[in-house]
């Protein structure tokens, strides 16, 4: 591959450029769905769009007891770390973009950087409302980082490849394996709410009670990149869950990629029927629930993987 | 340059997120306003969200007569807001002080602390007014983003025009009062 078709790829289609235009797209939907359930019309289509153009047109304020620099610069980390985890992800076609052996592992140390950018940015502002925010988001980071490594390494334990573009390629031959990691599927849903911070998860955020979390004293295009970012991070955390746990695939690009937005949307539909559906959580129930539940469940997915593994010699 | 102009200008228009402050009211308007957020008005059809920290915020939703003691608070939020920042008075008591112009512990209308561009009367309001409000604002906003030359849209004059029924009370006795 020559460097500008690489280029071209990583800017354009499938990189940056389209995972920004379905991170906007995949909020307005979140938004509309959330609307339709509690039967009101909800945002028209060009709502994200707007309050992005908005956000950008504002002043830019800095608290003065504020870190200028850390302040100014964790929305870009935020964002470059999501743009480069999507590389790794399969979306036209079978395999991703780029991929080695353990890209998995990549995509996983840079999913952990938003919710560390977001608590930096608590911390940086030094204002009370947002160091409650961050403490909370490194308390929920420690409570859901486990179940979710733990749950989504079950099926690689099948495949034998800590690749997302190998594991694709591995349950493409078995697809029948796929019903093995259910557990896993469920518990990695509800850890992605948990990642996403979305009710019921939300604590961290929690504007009825810390004001809006970590990001209080943002505003103007700061705020604008650190919502986006967060978006990104949705588009990246579905497309990772469908690579893992739905990687039902033809070969052929173009119907894979048709396939691959079928299937983000369905399990963005069943998180926002979860974030409709509930109420928030405190964050101690938050650790309990992840810790009490979520992690044996993906203990005995991944026991259940090894002996599996030996006895059929997959 | 005309085009960007153009874009946050339609941008500004399209998504006003507010915030609510009551700066001592009966707790009538309170309601009302909440009303107004709710799923049966859906406000989000134009855009509106309702934001906890005034940071987030463009437009700031003021209710009741100000109390002294909230005075300070109030202005402190109005300025931690960034511009372009539009500020609306709901409510009898917001506008003029209402049935508490006069009482010893309040300065009167928003617009004796504060520059406001919006009045909504009513005792308490109705949501439908609110938004009635809302809507007229942002037409007012939008059509002044994109005529301004290259500057944030000039909104509020610097100096508040007092109400008359605030000026009445600084007559009476003035000094503690604040009322222009
Ligand atoms: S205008 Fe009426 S309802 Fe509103 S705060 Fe004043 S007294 Fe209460």
């Amino acid at each position: 591959m020559s460097v500008l078709t690489a280029l071209l790829k990583i800017l354009i289609f499938p990189g940056f450029l389209f995972l920004s235009a379905y991170a906007l797209a995949l909020q307005f939907l979140d938004r509309k769905l959330y609307a339709r359930l509690q039967s009101r019309q909800g945002p028209p289509w060009y709502q994200p769009v707007a309050d992005f153009i908005k956000l950008i047109g504002k002043e830019t304020l800095i608290p003065a007891q504020a870190n200028q620099l850390m302040f100014r610069m964790l929305p870009a980390f935020c964002l470059a770390a999501m743009a480069v985890a999507f590389v790794y992800i399969p979306v036209w076609g079978r395999g991703a973009m780029f991929s080695f052996e353990g890209d998995m592992i990549v995509v996983l140390y840079f999913l952990a950087v938003p919710p560390l950018a977001s608590f930096l940015a608590g911390w940086y502002s030094r204002s009370l409302f947002a160091t409650v925010g961050a403490t909370r988001t490194l308390t929920q980071m420690f409570a859901y980082e486990v179940p979710m490594f733990l749950a989504l390494l079950a099926p690689t334990l099948l495949s034998g490849s800590w690749s997302v573009s190998g594991n694709m390629a591995f349950y493409a031959t078995h697809p029948l394996l796929v019903l093995v990691n259910l557990p896993a599927l469920v518990v990695t849903l509800i850890v992605s709410q948990c990642k996403l911070e979305r009710t019921p998860f939300d604590a961290p955020e929690a504007e009825t009670e810390i004001v809006s979390g970590p990001l209080v004293e943002y505003g103007g295009r700061y705020l604008a990149f650190f919502t986006f970012s967060k978006d990104c991070e949705l588009v990246v955390v579905l497309s990772l869950f469908t690579a893992m746990f739905l990687p039902f695939s033809t070969g052929i690009s173009g119907v894979d990629f048709l396939l691959y937005l079928v299937k983000t949307l369905a399990v963005m539909a069943v998180l926002c029927l979860l974030r409709a559906t509930t109420a928030r959580l405190r964050i101690n129930q938050i650790v309990a629930f992840c810790w009490k539940y979520l992690a044996p469940t993906a203990l005995l997915q991944i026991i259940l993987n090894l002996v599996l593994r030996e006895v059929f010699l997959i | 340059m005309d085009l960007i102009k153009k874009a946050i200008a339609w941008g500004s228009r399209k998504s006003p997120w507010v915030i609510h402050f009551n700066a001592g009211a009966c707790n009538g308007c309170d309601i009302e306003v909440v009303d107004a957020l709710t799923p049966r008005f859906d406000l989000e059809r134009a855009g509106v969200i309702k934001q906890g920290s005034p940071r987030h915020a463009d437009v700031l939703i003021v209710t009741g007569a100000v109390t002294l003691q909230v005075r300070d608070r109030l202005v402190q939020i109005y300025e931690q807001m960034p511009s372009p920042k539009f500020v609306i008075a709901v409510g009898a008591c917001a506008c003029s002080g209402g049935i508490f112009n006069g009482c010893y512990c309040v300065s009167g209308g928003v617009n004796t602390v504060i520059p406001v561009d919006a009045y909504v009367p009513g005792c308490a309001v109705r949501p439908e007014t609110l938004i009635a409000a809302v809507t007229k604002l942002l037409d007012k906003v939008e059509a002044q983003t994109a005529a301004a030359d290259g500057q944030l849209p000039p909104g509020p004059e610097a100096e508040p025009t007092p109400a008359p029924a605030a000026a009445a009370i600084t007559d009476q006795d003035g000094g503690e009062r604040h009322g222009k």
